[in-house]
């Protein structure tokens, strides 16, 4: 029974569900000439993936900022030399 | 574009204890605030997990990180484990540095990566014929 119940959980974490969202026309517009009719959803699901993502690193930062203040100059410096090195 | 930041295990430690880490928790939270602004995505090779995960009664700040959606483990392929051991052959290192090849294996599929780590040496040698790869040392 265990076993049953993670494999349904397992299905419907991988199963497609179909939403409807109201989005700007420009911008429906927009997405259509970029990826076509056939492309969109699985351009959604990965803006939505992302998104969640980042809600994700901007909820650890919030924790980090809790537990160490804000980073200082000097790291941010340090990691935008690092990041744009080569 | 798809960028990343790559964190090794002293990376997932600082993020996981930043109280015990010390300056290393704050360079990590800068390069972390970074890659936020830039949207890139933060990635933690499997292999990493074996040097951070002590057992459960120790794992929970690492396992509180990785449940954060916001930091993606990536699973380990046949494909990245086979370009992890064409790189150590080529450096002629042997296979006790095969995590931090593993590491460096893991960005060859994205556009640029920044891999955050506490010891360079291997790794900046291991990464010196990418360019698409940038070291950020805790």
């Amino acid at each position: 029974m265990q076993h049953r119940g993670r494999q349904r959980k397992r299905n419907l974490a991988t199963s497609a569900a179909k939403l409807s969202v109201s989005i700007p026309g420009e911008l429906a517009e927009a997405v259509r000439k970029r990826v076509g009719a056939r492309g969109l959803s699985g351009f959604v699901a990965r803006a939505v993936a992302h998104e969640l993502e980042r809600e994700g690193v901007r909820a650890l930062l919030d924790e980090l900022e809790d537990e160490l203040g804000q980073p200082s100059k000097a790291d941010m410096a340090r990691a935008r030399e690092a990041w744009s090195k080569r | 574009m798809v960028e990343a930041l790559i964190l090794d295990s002293e990376a997932v430690n600082a993020l996981a204890k930043p109280k015990t880490r010390g300056a290393r928790a704050q360079r990590a939270s800068a390069i972390l605030r970074l890659s936020y602004q830039k949207r890139a995505l933060v990635r933690v090779r499997a292999p990493v997990l074996a040097e951070v995960c002590r057992g459960v009664r120790y794992d929970s700040a690492v396992n509180h990180l990785l449940n954060n959606p916001g930091v993606r483990v990536v699973e380990f392929t046949r494909t990245t484990a086979q370009q992890a051991g064409h790189m150590l052959t080529r450096l002629k290192l042997l296979s006790a540095h095969a995590i931090d090849a593993f590491v460096v294996a893991t960005p060859l599929q994205l556009d640029t990566a920044v891999i955050a780590t506490a010891d360079p040496k291997d790794i900046q040698r291991l990464a010196a014929p990418f360019s698409k790869i940038r070291i950020f040392v805790l």
